[in-house]
């Protein structure tokens, strides 16, 4: 059985509002899973529900084909960071590892060995309550990591960080996900996980909205959109219009061209010798393509699925 | 779509085994490393041995004829080893070994001095407890093993034996119209009671076994009365019991001995007493007036367990502030986790929810366990000698009986650990575990034992709340035949010992199973 | 101070505990009260029952739900934190303990006066039907009596002085479980060591020093000349603990952090 998160049809409704929707995902080993969406997608609920701490009202969700609640010596199956601030502030950080390692007969030998990889060193003896929220993220990952788990859930290890820690589990992230781990990290910010992510869950609203890898989405946002700058405006709408392009006027001298590649566009100027001083691919960044995605969640509630098949078949 | 990269990962580290015992450790490491908790919680042991303490060093008594102090003598002991009131007049003459005793009583009267509702006045009258009747008696010594045949003021015919036994038989009162026969048989070291209405048709009432009777016993007629006890509200709470002097008078006839007793005339003796009231001065003294075969006897005292002295129970009070600050600790030990979302954390490590508050429960019972019995024992070892070295005398007991109440001290706190520590997990909140605690356990104890509420009252609320697990500290049982005070305040309670820890036990397991209920249920 | 009140007051009338809590102190103080006075009957050869005491036993409960009402409106702030929030929106942490404390008590000596009307009632219509007669010499509780006015009128301060020691004690404590151990303790505890100690200069030490023993003295009608202290002096005794606990937990409020 390969270690992986399943995740089913769940739904879950608090009262009126639905916060889980049909929320349908699976988590490969080996990389790092961005799972995203705005405030209040159902990102937490969802991690909630597959580590057993709340319970779905329909679907299910499975850690190592098992539901959690199930599983023997949970914390060698799946590490999780859910809430750093969850904490006894006057227990020591290495006591809080500590009664967690005796709850899985784990012995203190491999406390030490987490604080050493979360790099906590010599803070590990002093107060937990006195601790910066990055020390707080830190601890939460060195519990994650206590029972050398093949599968590692993170909900916004980003939170609070400065751009020291960030880079820091980005690194981190990506080191644990290449040892073969399945890895899924929660954030609301798409920016924080570029270059860590290599697959992104993108929900909204309750649901999957793209389940994609990094390089496929950047390549649908960009959609080959090339800016043109150019003197001869008007020769060189026409030659390319000629030649199938949609083209926009964006400025004096500016044009954006889409349906057309850059090279082609350069190709066909020089032929018709329209002269220009710049093409630029545009190349969306991973913050504009999640928004482009989830700027209108309501449009892809309804045709989420279909959408995104739809985009894979047109590249 | 990406296909996974790699093999999947597989831990280097040996596969643990799931089992509660790796929970237990965890919880346990989970306490000892908030200080806060082990602090509070050595405070709680003591709280307790320093309240014993400080109880122990206050009380002293002293004794003294006239001005001078002397040390205060030591009460009897009875043939199992309780102090005992062995007090009464005695007319007896010696029995070597087989042989009986048959007397004919007609009469019972005496005087109560200064009862109710005006205390101004001697009348004539018998407390329900006042006795006249035939003896076989190991000696004259005070707490000497007997056995004795007898009629009572109100509870009818009795055979009584070493202080602590009673055995009913015909009721009634007796009267020159109704007199009673009473018969008391010795066969080896086996006594028979027999009564009859008419000197002809006996009846056995009961019998008695004094083991390692002697050949030669004294055998005879006596009457006792007990003190005339009431009780009275206190101007600060609890009550103010008085005992007043009572005195009875039987007369006895038809009066018969067979086998071997020693000839001449009969002896006469106030057993454990001194005749030193202004009635028996002035008024009637104590005694045996004999004419024509008609014995009139008069008497006053009891032979009965005594109560005169300390209770070691009495030194664990502060058991009850100790239990205070347990609560306190153990609603932390579960509020603490929902407070941070720490229980996240704690469910994440072992998912099968139900586990926790049992692991949680049994590590904090057996904290407080030990504190509790550290405590316990340090305050009645010691509280034991002081109270001696101050000139007071402890109510003996079997060490069987001081073991339970000291490890039994130690259960209530660790009960009632259980069952506040599953309160916080019921209602997850601190204030209201504790107060819910504190309402059910220490509230009740206190209006039992020190408010205005009716005995009835108070001893309903020690059998159906939870409070009901400090019985166990009882170390004097109540007796059907002796009249006293049975209240809680006095260290009664209206449960046997065992039977009031397991109330506590049933709620503190009561609690804990909707405890694991609702941890099961909600979403955490 | 204007806006600490208004502040608090919403905090506190927002809060979902607030109402059942209030609730719960009239019926449980009425009923424990009416129970009491059912229970204890007097013989017609006299008794020692002082009957205003018993129609107002039910307030020995009732303080209990007082301190809950009272510790978590400061203590329940620390737990969650939400204590920055308020000492950043009125940085006079003085004024916001003072706001707190006068909500508290005016809410305390509401609900307090309807538990301890309805209290007194109960008493009127069930201590005749335990021997309580005025043919007995008993007087039956009414307001138009100065000694029973002075005792139901006391009881609802005495509720209200409750509010302000467990406050006091809550902001010093800052924990609510063990904020409510402390106030709980000090209340039942003294009383009860008076009773264990054989010495009776020491029990009337305790009795004087006690909140509960003395602080209940207002409710004497009967014997007063026993009680160690006079009733207001009793009342007095609770007062100045409930001063001391504001007084430290003010201190604590302003010189810690928060």
């Amino acid at each position: 059985m390969e270690a992986t998160i399943e995740v089913t049809g769940l739904r879950k409704r608090f009262g009126q509002i639905m916060a889980l929707d049909g929320m349908s995902f699976t988590v490969m080993p080996g990389q790092v899973t961005g799972f995203v969406g705005p405030n209040g997608a159902g990102k937490s609920t969802t991690m909630r529900v597959i580590l057993g701490l709340d319970a779905a009202d329909e679907g299910r969700a499975l850690v190592s084909g098992r539901p959690y609640q199930s599983l023997r010596n949970p914390l060698s199956q799946v590490g999780a960071l859910l809430d750093a601030n969850a904490l006894q502030p006057s227990r020591t950080a290495r006591d809080h590892l500590l009664w967690l390692a005796h709850s899985q007969g784990l012995s203190a030998k491999r406390v030490d060995e987490v604080i050493e990889q979360a790099g906590l060193g010599s803070a590990a003896r002093r107060k937990a309550g006195g601790y910066s929220l990055g020390m707080r993220q830190r601890l939460g990952i060195a519990a994650a990591l206590l029972g050398d788990p093949p599968v590692l859930m993170l909900d916004e290890p980003f939170n609070g960080l400065d751009p020291e820690g960030i880079v820091w589990i980005r690194r981190f992230l990506r080191s644990l996900a290449a040892e073969g781990r399945a890895v899924l990290v929660s954030s609301h910010l798409m920016g924080e996980l570029q270059d860590a992510a290599g697959h992104l869950v993108v929900v909204g609203r309750g649901r999957v909205v793209a389940d994609t890898s990094v390089a496929d989405l950047i390549a649908t946002a960009s959609s080959d959109q090339v800016t043109l700058r150019t003197t001869a405006r008007s020769e060189a709408m026409t030659v390319l219009a000629h030649a199938g392009a949609t083209v926009a006027a964006t400025d004096r001298d500016t044009l954006t061209v889409s349906g057309l590649a850059a090279e082609r566009i350069v190709a066909l100027l020089s032929e018709k010798a329209v002269p220009f001083s710049e093409v630029a691919a545009h190349r969306a960044t991973l913050e504009e393509a999640y928004l482009d995605l989830t700027r209108d969640a309501v449009e892809f509630r309804a045709a989420a699925g279909p959408r995104a098949t739809g985009q894979e078949a047109a590249r | 779509m990406t296909t996974a990269t790699g093999t999947p990962y597989r831990s280097a580290l040996p596969p643990g085994r799931d089992r509660f015992a790796h929970l237990l450790r965890s919880e346990w490491t989970k306490f000892r490393t908030v200080r806060g908790w082990v602090i509070t919680t050595t405070i709680a042991a003591l709280v307790v041995a320093l309240l014993g303490l400080l109880f122990a060093s206050g009380s002293r008594s002293t004794c003294g004829i006239g001005p001078i102090e002397v040390a205060c003598p030591t009460p009897p002991v009875g043939p199992d080893g309780e102090a005992v009131d062995d007090t009464f007049y005695f007319v007896h003459r010696s029995l070597t070994g087989d042989g009986d005793i048959t007397v004919r009583l007609t009469s019972m009267t005496g005087i109560i001095t200064y009862p109710p509702p005006d205390h101004d006045e001697i009348v004539p009258g018998l407390v329900p407890w006042a006795k006249a009747g035939v003896i076989v008696k190991d000696g004259t010594r005070e707490g000497s093993a007997y056995a004795a045949l007898m009629a009572t003021a109100r509870h009818g015919v009795r055979m009584q034996h070493n202080f602590t036994h009673d055995t009913a038989g015909r009721p009634g009162v007796v009267s020159p119209a109704s007199p009673r026969w009473l018969r008391l048989t010795r066969s080896g070291d086996t006594l028979t009671g027999y009564e009859s209405a008419d000197g002809t048709r006996w009846t056995k009432v009961g019998t008695a076994r004094l083991a390692g009777l002697p050949a030669t016993v004294q055998v005879g007629l006596f009457v006792a009365s007990p003190g005339d006890l009431t009780v009275k509200q206190g101007s600060l709470g609890g009550s103010i019991e008085q005992v007043r002097f009572t005195q009875a008078t039987a007369v006895f006839d038809h009066l018969s001995l067979r086998g071997a007793t020693s000839p001449g005339e009969w002896s006469r003796q106030g057993v454990g007493r001194t005749g030193d009231t202004d009635w028996e001065r002035y008024h009637r003294p104590a005694g045996l007036e004999e004419s024509g075969g008609t014995f009139t006897v008069t008497g006053s005292g009891d032979m009965a367990p005594s109560v005169d002295g300390h209770q070691i129970e009495r030194l664990l009070t502060g058991a009850l502030a100790g239990l205070i600050v347990v609560i306190v600790v153990a609603v932390m030990f579960v509020t603490a986790e929902y407070r941070r979302g720490l229980i996240r954390t704690t469910l994440l490590a072992g998912p099968r929810r139900g586990r926790m508050p049992v692991a949680k429960a049994v590590v904090i019972a057996a904290v407080v366990f030990v504190a509790g019995l550290a405590a316990a024992t340090v305050t009645v070892v010691f509280g034991r000698r002081i109270l001696v070295a101050n000139g007071n005398h402890v109510l003996p007991m079997s060490w069987l009986t001081e073991v339970r109440v000291i490890a039994g001290t130690a259960a209530l706190f660790a009960f009632t650990a259980v069952f506040a520590l599953a309160l916080g997990a019921l209602f997850r909140r601190g204030v209201a575990a504790v107060i819910t605690a504190m309402v059910t356990i220490v509230v009740p104890f206190i209006l039992a034992t020190a408010s205005v509420l009716p005995d009835g009252a108070a001893q309903w609320l020690l059998r159906l709340t939870p409070a009901a697990g400090f019985a166990i500290q009882q170390t004097m049982p109540q007796y059907a035949h002796v009249l006293r005070h049975y209240v809680p305040a006095a260290g009664y309670y209206p449960l046997a010992p065992w039977a009031g820890l397991a109330v506590l036990g049933g709620y503190a397991a009561l609690a804990l199973g909707l405890a694991v209920f609702r941890v099961r249920r909600r979403d955490a | 101070m204007r806006r600490e009140l208004h502040a608090e007051w919403t905090k506190l009338r927002t809060l979902r505990g607030t109402g059942p809590l209030l609730l719960a102190l009239v019926t449980l103080t009425v009923a424990v009260s009416a129970l009491a006075a059912g229970a204890v009957s007097c013989p017609p050869t006299g008794c020692d029952h002082d009957p205003v005491r018993l129609s107002l036993f039910g307030v020995q409960v009732g303080q209990a739900i007082v301190a809950v009402l009272a510790v978590p409106t400061i203590s329940g702030e620390y737990g969650t934190g939400m204590i920055r929030t308020t000492l950043a929106a009125m940085p006079r942490r003085t004024t916001v303990l003072a706001a707190k404390a006068a909500i508290l008590a005016g809410l305390t000596l509401v609900a307090g006066t309807i538990a301890v009307l309805a209290s007194v009632l109960a008493g009127r219509l069930v201590l005749p039907g335990n021997g309580f007669t005025p043919a007995h010499g008993h007087l039956l509780p009414s307001l138009a009596d100065g000694p029973t006015l002075r005792a139901a009128a006391g009881s609802v301060l005495y509720l209200a002085l409750i509010a302000l020691l467990s406050l006091g004690i809550a902001t010093a404590v800052r924990d609510s479980a063990a904020a409510i151990g402390v106030v709980l303790g000090l209340l039942y505890l003294l009383p009860l060591m008076g009773l264990v100690v054989s010495d009776p200069d020491w029990q009337r030490l305790l009795w004087r020093i006690s909140p509960m023993s003395a602080g209940l003295a207002i409710q004497a009608t009967k014997n007063l000349a026993t009680l160690p202290l006079t009733p207001w002096a009793g009342l007095g005794v609770l007062a100045a603990w409930a001063a001391a606990a504001l007084l430290g937990g003010g201190l604590s409020l302003r010189l810690r952090d928060a």
